[in-house]
């Protein structure tokens, strides 16, 4: 069989059994029991909560990320096995949100992690949630959800970008 | 008895007794207070008055038997600001005194601990003083932070 036919099966398998790492590190955690439970109820698309980074395909990033979070996150990301997505959860990560003045969060994600999905709102609504999952679905049916290859291309500046928000660049954080 | 006549200074405010302080007299006021009821020591909070070039500590009180809170407050200047250190009163004034050294500056005399805390790798202006500028420091270090550049070709 081709390769480029083996990946197309693996796809579809793939895309039926996301496996979610969320990582709440603000509000937005309140909206995905919901999600998980029977009210929306996620697994009838074959997504599960996962609590560990090893075992789980999807990393969802619930609300504002500060500098000391980014490190873990990158630190779990980096954890997780190719092929691996991440949905940006919520206006904070993509241009900061009501945060945007604030000297400790991270304004937009994607310049520090790849980000697949990205759904709008303060809080997004479980609707939206699911809708985003569905999006990643059809994303990975077409081959379109490619960021952790991105990451991978890219890795430098994704490095760069990570040690200038740590602080490495201005010289300033000896101590870690 | 209420607090204010524990002491015999202080005045009434919205409900609670606010008694004004000296740096020096604190320690005893709030041991006093402590001996007379007063055993729940609820919280260290700090404020920035720029415009007095003052910060004002706030030492909140509360006494179950008298229902009763007490707001013991000390004026510190705000250049090279230090205190002494409570936390042989009540032991959980020393993560209070910590985050305080750690997001206005001030110094407390006595206590061990005041490592970095909630900050990580910190080495600008404390950030809750207000002649910090927030909107700036962002600007300065979030902005100058490049997008991914992406090549043209793209299978990605």
């Amino acid at each position: 069989m081709r390769y480029e036919e083996w990946n197309k099966i693996s796809r579809i398998a793939s895309r039926k059994s996301l496996w979610m790492l969320h990582f709440c590190t603000g509000c937005g955690a309140v909206e995905l029991p919901p999600v998980m439970t029977s009210r929306y109820d996620m697994e009838r698309f074959g997504m599960g909560p996962m609590a560990t980074p090893r075992q789980a395909d999807v990393l969802l990033i619930t609300g504002y990320l500060t500098v000391k979070t980014l490190k873990r996150v990158v630190n779990v990301y980096e954890q997780m096995q190719s092929p691996k997505y991440v949905i940006s959860f919520g206006s904070c990560p993509i241009n900061g949100g009501m945060y945007w003045d604030s000297y400790n969060t991270v304004k937009r994600l994607d310049r520090y992690l790849p980000v697949d999905v990205y759904v709008g709102g303060c809080m997004p609504r479980p609707e939206g949630v699911m809708n985003a999952f569905l999006e990643l679905m059809k994303l990975i049916d077409e081959g379109k959800a490619r960021g952790w290859e991105k990451y991978q291309k890219y890795y430098e500046q994704y490095k760069r970008n990570q040690k200038m928000a740590f602080g490495f660049e201005r010289g300033k954080n000896e101590g870690d | 008895m209420k607090a204010i006549e524990i002491i015999g200074k202080g005045e009434e405010m919205h409900g609670r007794a606010y008694i004004p302080s000296g740096r020096e007299e604190a320690g005893t006021i709030i041991k006093k207070l402590k001996e007379n009821g007063f055993a729940h020591f609820v919280m260290l909070s700090c404020v920035d008055w720029i415009d007095k070039n003052e910060f004002e500590l706030v030492y909140h009180m509360w006494s179950y038997e008298h229902k009763e809170h007490a707001m013991i407050s000390v004026r510190l200047p705000r250049d090279n600001p230090s205190m002494f250190s409570m936390h042989e009163l009540f032991p959980q004034i020393e993560t209070y005194e910590r985050e305080i050294h750690e997001m206005y500056g001030i110094d407390f005399e006595g206590n061990s601990r005041l490592t970095p805390f909630l900050l990580e790798g910190w080495h600008d202006t404390p950030p809750m003083r207000k002649d910090f500028d927030s909107k700036k420091f962002a600007e300065d270090v979030f902005d100058s932070i490049p997008e991914i550049k992406e090549e043209e070709d793209e299978g990605i």
